[in-house]
């Protein structure tokens, strides 16, 4: 089963801590997860959000002056990784 | 997504290897965490710990060094926290969870050894763990005969000492752990030029019992039917304690335990069967046996490992006016860990019987890591143990390789459904 999903990009873990800060404010949901390979070499934090939010979220990263490297989405593939 | 390549590479990392390692973990904590349903939001922070996991938490052992502070690895339960927090130096549980160490670590060890020894000797040999290479020295144990003489080639690599662990829980052993406490605070002292004084070493002892006073609520909600948290979950939390600072990961663990208070409110039941885990620690990024059950019809409630109940079960006592006082409580506390490399060990078989009650589980797999002795032998006890009880037990011998993965899973559901 394959399903996407959609991620926001950081130069660094404190632009993600500023936006967590704004989301929560605003009771957006949203996940902290590692950064995947397929988009960005670099290692460390990304943000996982819902489609219908997207919206939403850009507007409060541009009132915000939120330093991003970008919005964008992933295939993924639902598998266990053990099996 | 910080660049940390110039702060590993001072390191003295092999950043080539490493990236594939790096290249690994997202697409499996992504496989195995990601894919849950509903989980708590306070698990926010331990995704972003696993996901700066050889970032920041690195360029915060790396500053505190830069300020003349100290870092001590460790690979077991017996090392007291307390002593090392008391020296203001940073304890961590080092890399030894993963399949990606064994090949190095097989280069300087036998095949056939328990995978968690080949790992962390991987990890080192290979350059591939920040936290192996951000330590000034590593404190061993005698928790066994393979981590005992990995000592001995470890040793070659960066300053260890040992500390030796009595085998038997006699008067005399609680005097020599005691005396092999007393050893290490002068190590440690000579390591970090701080005294561990009566004050300090209280209050190591604070930081450490309110880590384990937390970790202990989280268990209690997995008393509930069902959990409000899974295994999995659960297992990542534990695994953290071993190398987050301390005082920040109880705040964030005691608000996901109010989320989890919420929660607890609400819980529908379910018919998913309630599993014990026994055996051997699973270090991170180990969460295989864990993916596995938990993508069945099953939930695991608690672990009775050293990632699990022993790690905090048992607080040390703040009572006493010297360091002799306290040095003695800390010894009381530490030897009431049930460790199978004890002879005799019933205390480990009392603890799974009290668990399964507590928590209410219908069955337990004893899992030990292959080439395990002490846990594999004690296999015997824990079913004679279970099944005087009528609590059906499933022994699984694995290591971190998936090889095994589809046997397990057909091995875990007909224990499923024999319950």
């Amino acid at each position: 089963m394959s399903q996407e999903r959609f991620y926001i990009l950081f130069p660094s873990h404190t632009e993600g801590m500023k936006l967590e800060t704004i989301l929560k404010k605003n009771s957006i949901k949203y996940t902290i997860v590692p950064t995947p390979r397929q988009l960005s070499v670099s290692c460390g934090i990304s943000m996982m959000y819902n489609e219908q939010d997207g919206d939403s979220i850009l507007k409060l990263i541009n009132e915000n002056n939120v330093n991003v490297l970008g919005m964008k989405s992933l295939i993924f593939e639902n598998k266990n990784y053990y099996l | 997504m910080g660049d940390y390549r110039k702060l590993w590479s001072d390191l003295g990392m092999d950043l080539e290897k490493h990236d594939k390692l790096c290249a690994v973990l997202p697409e499996l904590y992504s496989s195995v965490y990601l894919t849950q349903e509903n989980r708590p939001e306070g698990m926010n922070y331990f995704n972003f710990v696993v996901a700066e996991v050889h970032g920041l938490r690195i360029q915060e052992l790396d500053e505190h060094k830069k300020d003349g502070g100290k870092v001590v690895g460790t690979f077991c339960v017996f090392v007291p926290d307390e002593v090392i927090l008391a020296a203001k130096a940073i304890s961590v549980g080092l890399c030894a969870g993963s399949q990606f160490w064994v090949e190095d670590g097989e280069k300087v060890l036998p095949r056939n050894l328990c995978p968690l020894i080949k790992a962390f000797m991987g990890a080192k040999v290979g350059g591939t763990c920040p936290y192996f290479n951000s330590c000034d020295m590593v404190i061993g144990e005698t928790t066994c005969d393979g981590k005992k003489k990995a000592w001995e080639i470890l040793e070659e690599y960066v300053p260890v000492h040992v500390m030796d662990l009595p085998q038997m829980k006699k008067s005399k052993d609680y005097k020599m752990w005691e005396d092999e406490i007393k050893i290490v605070i002068e190590k440690i002292e000579e390591l970090t030029g701080n005294k561990v004084t009566v004050e300090s070493l209280k209050e190591g002892i604070r930081i450490a019992n309110a880590k384990r006073r937390a970790l202990k609520r989280l268990y209690n909600f997995r008393k509930l039917k069902p959990s409000p948290i899974s295994g999995l979950d659960a297992l990542l939390i534990s695994q953290i304690a071993f190398y987050d600072n301390p005082l920040r990961f109880t705040e964030m663990l005691k608000a996901l335990c109010d989320e989890l208070d919420e929660r607890a409110k609400n819980l529908v039941p379910d018919n998913s069967k309630r599993l014990m885990i026994t055996g051997t620690p699973m270090a991170v990024p180990n969460w295989k046996l864990h993916s596995i059950i938990e993508g069945l019809d099953a939930q695991i409630v608690v672990e009775e490992t050293c990632t699990g109940t022993r790690y905090f079960e048992n607080e040390v006592s703040e009572e006493g006016d010297t360091i002799e006082d306290l040095i003695k409580n800390l010894a009381d506390r530490y030897l009431k860990i049930n460790c199978a490399c004890f002879t005799p060990n019933h205390g480990r078989i009392e603890d799974i019987i009290k668990y399964a009650k507590e928590y209410s589980v219908d069955g337990v797999i004893d899992a030990n890591l292959s080439f395990c002795h002490t846990y594999a032998i004690e296999h015997r006890d824990v079913e004679t143990g279970l099944k005087e009880k009528n609590i059906p037990v499933l022994q699984i011998e694995t290591d971190y390789s998936s090889e095994d993965s589809g046997q397990i899973k057909t091995r875990v559901e007909a224990l499923l459904e024999m319950i």
